[in-house]
């Protein structure tokens, strides 16, 4: 059997390859990006790049690959292959010398392709991600019917490309939970269902409602806390507590308040370093205070201040600039024309905050719960002098009467205090090289050189429009929640190692329209997406669409992906009717198994909350780094010990028995069968009920012929809390289109 | 439960994803590295992992002599110079301060100032035909050295406990990365699809300094992360059935959901669908196999005088009889944790001539219990097993404060620990690496971590350097840049 898969595998393999790749034909101008840097990345940059520069060659920056080698002659000489000594290495008869070293020569194809751009002049081109965007034209396309709006021109033009046809739009009842689900992270009401399907509620009030609602945010403050590595205690031996929620609720009060994107990164990463900076400014900035902290004994402080700076200036490229900055620690980028030294110059940049891996978190202030802090800070401005009205009485007394948490923020060392940066060889912090003054890498400026001398200078930068980055990184992350995937797969990578845009000028199309018509607006830029037909068409998937386009890259119908961890435990929680709509404070704990958490050195305990505590939302329950949530992460949330662009879905057995066995959808279970048996009418009414409560859809009558007969099944163990329609009740919140989004 | 023709479908299908993804995520590089794109599955980079069973058996590029691992973790770090590192130079200088020299350019965790030399605390002789010498807190592991591959010249680059975990099951000494387990279960996948393919077992009564994040996946997929099975309470979170429940129900259940789901399948034709189809009956034959697999009270008598092991506890023995049972049956990396071994003196449960005798007792008869019990069942030779800490000790009895202790102890040291190795592809009855007079320095054939890991991913027939996975934008490897192949311990 195997052998005939692996040929099976190979000749599907070479099928595509021919599909995809029609090789032969030589373009009449050969691009550096689309027809030699590929090659190049695959085959040539690992010993010429930023690591190796064997024999001095190296095919990063433009000015190193014209340079003259050892025997002071170019590699390449524009406009003349025959006598240009990459020609000649690559073509060698000895195999010692051809290049690449020890691997399969170059196809002939690709031999034609570089002789030919070398004899067009070589010409160079910068990687499509560091040139700024533009508005490209709007495609016009043959299938007009059912257009939203212009995404559908984009997403068109290479449907017909492909062969393929968008869907039809998807069921109301489809579509409405899906839009619900995206928008706010939970299921739709019953009622606005039924209004939505009978017409008399709007697509376009629907969302208008969503994106207003509460739960708004509350839903996208789920996607930042993994870039925002947001957890409540501080990682490694002790993995002490630390109280980080006030930052959780700044996140969602500034999604709710569709804070723009750049308002929303100048205070997150420099909120401190603002004229006039808030208290709200300050919390804001405990985004780079989510870093780890090593408090066991006799551990260097230093070394692990250093680990929490590298991983702020990782974290920041990634997460605005979709760059990895990893390898950049130890030497220089190997595919990315980024520099050792630069990292440096970013690391200057973080490397002057007053945090130090200190036990007492310092520098920390003084937060109190959302019912609390308007009158804190009303008492403290009128302590410090301010004039409020109205005037708070006994103010003391009352300020000392509220609890206060310390929230860990930044704070800039001022004066001779200011740290000196100096590159560390190879990535080691007890090998110091150079000083080096802050920056940003060169690649990144554009062509406009930037001064940049702090966290504040580096932030407006970010969200400057000669930074090409962050627009589209931002676009492409909201594209990914919305569809499943990015336009760019490689969420974290928009480098020359990344995946190419499947749509690149609709990316910039986004990009643009969001940074710039929309001043960053999150809610315009969702509306924008869901109102596209590419949004609202249906799941459905032919074996045609399956074949020609099985990863779906070019949007011919719905994506139909699980559901996240935290949708799938609010979700349960919802439709059962045991969801707390409770916003903001200290991390719950809800019910977990006994005995998961048995730390060393710590006496750190899961106590159990207590009423409704037990039914929030999945985003405030409690993280602990070295022990997380177990259902949670059986569903692919990440320990939170690193920043994370993007979940890998998996799909195991440990999921049904989650599903199937936790305590949590047992009771949710048990709570939907209740309602359920509450229904007036008939069985069927009754499964009927329960069935649509959960997918808000009208039960198929093979569904409920399934159903009927699990609820007439003898129950042999009787006195069991597993009633028949318990019975019904979990199977429901089990199935496969409860889990997915359709 | 019926739907022969679906998964046929579903094979399909999941070859037709499997193609694709080899296709589109370039993790070819021609077609040389497309069997080993296969080998790992390369779920990584550009596409999640639909459709695929991520545990299929995949059969490794090299010749492996080892099917599995078994791997005993002493989490705290026992000292070497108590069981393995005979060192009767240092018992001359017992009491005598530290020479300076010694001290020079190091870092300890909690020594200050000049500490004072501290000799064997315990006899050692030769043991075995091959003479190996061991404590006399090893009686019955003396009775197995010969199958045993000592390795006295282990180092490290950390010095804490949580990094210095981390570096031993991760390779790096920073939280993120994914443990040995995850990335041989990445590669290899499983034996037995009704069991998890990497499991963990822990004893001693915490779990490791670094948390689970030494058995976690890091950047790898989170389904390759380690199970952690308990030998008390549920065996696996979530595993038995809802109070009230009875198995027949549960059947019920499960087979209205995939019947309505086949359902779902012609409505939307996703593949996923039948995937999940899939997964919610092995999560009914797990609930069978897993109970059955974790209960010891199945074992003979004389397996328990063997082992040493109470069944209804969670000690280091039962962990490792049920180590040997999990291997019997197809589970591919079994990890055990035993808590304890921090001796520093500071305390009466943890020093060198109070509580460190103690966990010598817990692990000595079991694990050479294991060692004799895969013997005689002909599973030793496919089953590599490996056992030690994640660090070594000072020759220097720690003062922590500048003060002399109560009772007696070591501090943290990198230089140089003991560990072994037996079976699956190791040479038994020899030692490998020597350290000076003092035992403070390996001064032959030294082992880094990334030289174990190389080594064990040898055994198990992977190359160290082609098993990669792809993260921000570089690939990594469990032995990050380093790793060499000890060939002289290989059998």
């Amino acid at each position: 059997m195997k052998p005939v898969l692996t040929l099976l595998i190979f000749l599907l393999l070479l099928a595509c390859a021919r599909q995809e790749k029609p090789a032969g034909e030589l373009p009449e101008l050969v691009g550096y990006n689309t027809h030699i840097r590929p090659i190049i990345n695959q085959k040539c940059i690992s010993c010429h790049g930023g690591v190796r520069k064997k024999g001095g060659l190296s095919f990063l920056f433009p000015e190193e690959m014209f340079l003259p080698l050892e025997d002071s002659i170019p590699a390449i000489i524009r406009g003349d292959a025959e006598n240009s000594k990459i020609m000649q290495r690559i073509l060698h008869h000895d195999p010692e010398e051809r290049m690449p070293q020890k691997a399969d020569p170059l196809s002939s194809h690709e031999i034609d392709l570089i002789r030919k751009w070398v004899d067009q002049g070589a010409h160079w081109e910068t990687h499509w991600a560091f040139i700024p965007p533009q508005h490209p034209a709007i495609p016009d396309v043959d299938d007009k019917e059912n257009i939203g709006n212009p995404i559908d021109h984009f997403i068109r033009a290479r449907l017909q490309t492909q062969g393929l046809r968008a869907n039809p739009v998807a069921k109301k009842e489809d579509l409405i939970r899906r839009l619900s689900l995206d928008l706010t992270g939970l299921p739709p009401s019953i009622s606005d269902v039924q209004a939505f399907v009978s017409g008399s509620l709007s697509y376009d009030t629907l969302v208008d409602r969503l994106l207003q609602s509460p739960r708004f945010g509350e839903r996208w403050t789920a996607m930042w806390l993994d870039l925002a590595r947001y957890a409540d205690t501080r990682g490694y031996e002790k993995d002490a507590h630390r109280d980080m929620w006030k930052y959780r609720d700044w996140l969602i009060d500034a999604f709710n308040a569709d804070m723009p994107f750049d308002s929303f990164t100048l205070r997150q990463l420099a909120g401190d370093l603002l004229p006039g900076a808030g208290p709200s400014d300050l919390i804001a900035t405990a985004f780079h205070r989510n870093t780890m902290n090593n408090d066991e004994g006799g551990t260097d402080n230093e070394e692990f201040r250093i680990a929490a700076v590298i991983d702020r200036v990782n974290t920041t490229y990634e997460v605005w600039q979709g760059v990895t900055m990893g390898c950049v620690q130890c030497h220089s980028h190997p595919y990315d024309p980024i520099l050792h030294e630069e990292y440096y110059k970013s690391f200057a940049i973080f490397n002057n905050t007053a945090d130090a891996d200190r036990d007492d978190q310092a520098p920390t202030m003084k937060v109190y719960t959302h019912l609390d802090q308007p009158k804190a800070d009303s008492l403290k401005a009128y302590l410090t002098g301010v004039k409020t009205r109205p005037r708070p009485l006994l103010p003391k007394e009352n300020l000392d009467q509220m609890q206060a948490y310390e929230l860990p923020i930044m704070q800039e060392l001022q004066g001779a205090q200011k740290r000196v940066t100096r590159v560390f060889e190879r990535g080691n912090f007890l090998l110091k090289g150079e000083v080096v003054k802050a920056g940003a890498p060169e690649i990144l400026q554009a062509g406009k050189a930037v001064e940049i001398n702090d966290r504040l200078q580096f932030a407006q930068w970010l969200v400057s429009p000669s930074n090409p980055l962050t627009a589209r990184v931002m676009v492409n992350r909201i594209w990914a929640q919305l569809f499943d995937q990015g336009l760019v797969t490689t969420l974290e990578d928009f480098g020359s190692q990344g995946n190419k845009p499947s749509h690149p000028e609709l990316l910039d199309h986004l990009a643009m329209r969001f940074s710039r018509d929309m001043h960053w607006s999150l809610k315009k830029l969702i509306r924008y997406l869901v109102r596209s037909h590419t949004y609202m068409q249906s799941a459905a998937v032919s074996a045609d669409q399956l074949q020609k386009d099985p990863g779906n890259i070019w949007l011919s119908h719905a994506p139909r992906p699980r559901l996240s961890a935290e949708v799938i435990r609010d979700q349960a929680l919802a439709v059962s009717g045991l969801l707390s709509e409770k916003m903001y404070g200290p991390s719950v704990m809800p019910y977990q198994p006994e005995g998961i958490w048995k730390t060393v050195y710590s006496n750190a305990k899961w106590i159990e909350s207590k009423g409704e505590d037990r039914y929030r939302r999945a985003i405030y329950t409690y993280i602990r780094r070295t022990s997380p949530y177990p259902s949670m992460i059986t569903f692919d949330a990440p320990s939170r010990e690193f920043c994370v662009n993007r979940r890998i879905a998996t799909n195991t057995p440990l999921q049904a028995m989650v599903t199937l066995n936790d305590p949590v959808y047992v009771e949710a279970a048990n709570h939907l069968a209740d309602l359920m048996d509450q229904h007036p009418g008939s069985l069927e009414d009754k499964i009927g009920f329960g069935f649509e409560k959960a997918v808000f859809h009208k039960i198929s009558s093979e569904a409920l012929r399934t159903l009927v007969k699990l609820y007439n099944e003898p129950s042999p163990e009787a006195g069991g809390s597993i009633t028949p329609m318990s019975q019904v009740a979990i199977a429901i919140l089990n199935l496969d289109q409860f889990l997915t989004k359709s | 439960m019926k739907g022969t023709e679906l998964f046929t479908e579903l094979r399909i299908r999941q070859l037709q994803m499997q193609t694709r993804r080899h296709f589109l995520q370039k993790c070819t590089t021609g077609l040389g590295a497309l069997a080993l794109g296969s080998l790992t599955g390369c779920m990584n980079r550009n596409v999640p992992g639909h459709g695929k069973n991520p545990f299929a058996t995949k059969s490794p590029p090299g010749f492996a002599k080892a099917k599995r691992v078994i791997y005993l973790h002493m989490a705290g770090a026992p000292s070497q110079l108590e069981l393995f590192d005979y060192k009767p130079e240092l018992a001359k200088l017992d009491g005598k301060p530290c020479p300076g020299s010694l001290l020079e350019g190091r870092r300890f965790a909690f020594i200050q100032g000049v500490p004072k030399m501290l000799g064997p605390q315990y006899r050692f002789k030769p043991c075995g035909q091959s003479g190996t010498y061991l404590s006399e807190l090893l009686p019955h592991f003396s009775n197995v050295v010969d199958d045993a591959c000592v390795i006295k010249s282990m180092h490290t680059d950390e010095f804490n406990h949580a990094p210095a975990q981390l570096f031993m099951h991760t390779g790096h000494g920073r939280l993120g990365r994914p443990s040995m387990g995850s990335w041989v279960s990445y590669g290899l996948g499983t034996e037995n699809q009704d069991l998890p393919g990497f499991i963990v077992l822990v004893s001693g009564g915490k779990t490791p300094d670094a948390g689970k994040s030494v058995w976690g996946s890091g950047f790898l997929p989170s389904v390759y992360q380690g199970v952690q099975c308990r030998s008390d309470g549920e065996p696996v979170l979530y595993l038995n059935d809802p109070k009230g429940m009875s198995r027949d129900q549960k059947g019920k259940i499960i087979e209205a959901i995939n019947k309505i789901n086949e359902e779902s399948y012609k409505t939307f034709g996703d593949p996923e669908t039948l995937t999940r189809i899939e997964q919610f009956e092995l999560a009914y034959r797990m609930q069978a196999s897993v109970p059955e697999a974790m209960d010891i009270t199945r074992e003979p008598a004389s397996m328990h005088a063997l082992y040493g092991t109470t069944p209804g506890q969670s000690t280091f023995a039962n962990n490792a009889l049920l180590a040997r049972r999990l291997a019997e049956r197809g589970v591919r990396f079994i990890q055990l944790f035993h808590w304890g071994w921090d001796a520093h003196g500071a305390g009466r449960e943890e020093a060198l001539n109070m509580g460190f005798k103690d966990r010598c007792k817990e692990v000595d008869q079991a694990m050479s219990a294991l060692i004799l019990d895969l013997k005689q069942r002909g599973l030793l030779e496919e089953t590599l097993v490996v056992w030690g800490g994640e660090f070594g000790r000072t020759p220097m009895r720690e003062n922590r404060d500048g003060k002399v202790m109560t009772w007696i102890g070591r501090d943290h040291h990198t230089e140089c620990f003991s560990i072994w190795m037996a079976g699956g592809g190791i040479r038994g009855g020899m030692t490998y690496g020597e350290t000076d007079d003092l035992g403070y320095f390996g001064i032959q054939d030294r082992v880094h971590v990334n030289d174990l890991h190389a080594t064990m991913l040898h055994c198990l027939g992977i190359d160290h350097e082609k098993l990669t996975y792809s993260f921000q934008g570089r690939p990594f490897r469990l032995t990050d840049t380093g790793g060499k192949v000890l060939d002289k311990i290989l059998a």
